[in-house]
């Protein structure tokens, strides 16, 4: 008998299929040898696959996620999936079957069914039940960025304050070339005094 | 930005809190966001939904927001401030999650 997990998030669920891995004495009702999963979005045809499916789809759709919110060009291709925005607010799907002859399925959604079916995920990913490789693309902060913050706070405390400083020291005494001419009294004193 | 004459640094730990009260507020407020973007994708429909949402949101901007910056001019624009908003909610709803802090915080990082 196999387990049955549903997420649901308003018009989307996700249903994950499998059994529970005894040889590391689980329970019952978890769910870590998955076998099938079934994606429903309400109006869209079943999305469904095997375990080796689910991640780079979830994968895709976390990435493409993330670069629609990033102003970035919001395209994502892969051989299992491509994912593009026709504009801000409709999105277009391309799901390949990995069988041949088989054409593959083009889904529109908008940006409240690409929330929704990011929200299954992230049920799904934090769910204790379900043992998933987890997916971290959105919630992990990138070394490359937390070292650059870091640095970049680092370097304007450390190099602003002394730069300021010179700046201001710059700017003031360059003021004072209207003041002092060494030469202009030298040639003053000299008509003074001729010797 | 805000109509402001002090400039008060954001301390961490009332960031920390603020984005932890955003997050909770957005898992409260998920219909209403879907709902908002939902009636953006109906082509030329302008929603009722929509427009009350952006009338509320220009007049909160003009009572609490540096009117003079040409940032808030930005979001006062009713034909520019369209992109700006649909980002801001779709971030939102992107965060009710569980780990919702966390992902909030990322992508304000990463703005």
């Amino acid at each position: 008998m196999q387990n049955k997990l549903s997420f649901h998030q308003s018009s989307a669920s996700i249903e994950i299929i499998g059994l529970p891995d005894y040889s590391n004495n689980e329970n019952k009702d978890q769910i870590s040898i998955i076998s099938q999963w079934k994606l429903t979005i309400v109006d869209k045809p079943l999305i469904e696959g095997k375990i080796e499916h689910l991640k780079p789809i979830m994968d895709a759709f976390y990435t493409y996620s993330n670069l629609l919110i990033k102003n970035e060009i919001p395209i994502y291709e892969s051989k299992l999936i491509d994912i593009k925005a026709d504009n801000l607010y409709i999105h277009n799907i391309v799901l390949k079957s990995s069988k041949p002859n088989v054409k593959p399925l083009v889904l529109k959604i908008g940006n409240s069914l690409l929330s929704d079916t990011i929200n299954c995920f992230d049920q799904l990913n934090e769910s204790p039940k379900v043992r998933i490789k987890k997916t971290d693309i959105a919630t992990k902060m990138p070394k490359k960025l937390r070292f650059r913050l870091n640095k970049k706070v680092k370097f304007f405390n450390f190099f602003i304050p002394p730069f300021i400083a010179i700046c201001s020291l710059v700017l003031f005494s360059s003021s004072f070339i209207y003041f002092y001419s060494p030469f202009e009294n030298i040639e003053i004193k000299e008509l003074i005094n001729p010797e | 930005m805000r109509k402001s004459y002090v400039t008060n640094n954001l301390k961490l730990n009332e960031f920390d809190a603020l984005i932890r009260i955003t997050v909770e507020m957005s898992k409260y407020l998920y219909p209403y966001i879907r709902e908002l973007l939902k009636s953006k994708e109906e082509i030329g429909e302008n929603s009722v939904i929509w427009n009350d949402f952006n009338k509320r949101f220009i007049e909160l901007i003009k009572e609490r927001f540096n009117i003079d910056s040409m940032r808030v001019k930005k979001l006062l624009n009713q034909a520019e401030n369209d992109e700006i908003i649909t980002k801001s909610l779709l971030i939102l709803s992107f965060c009710i999650s569980n780990q919702g802090y966390q992902k909030l915080k990322n992508f304000l990082y990463d703005f």
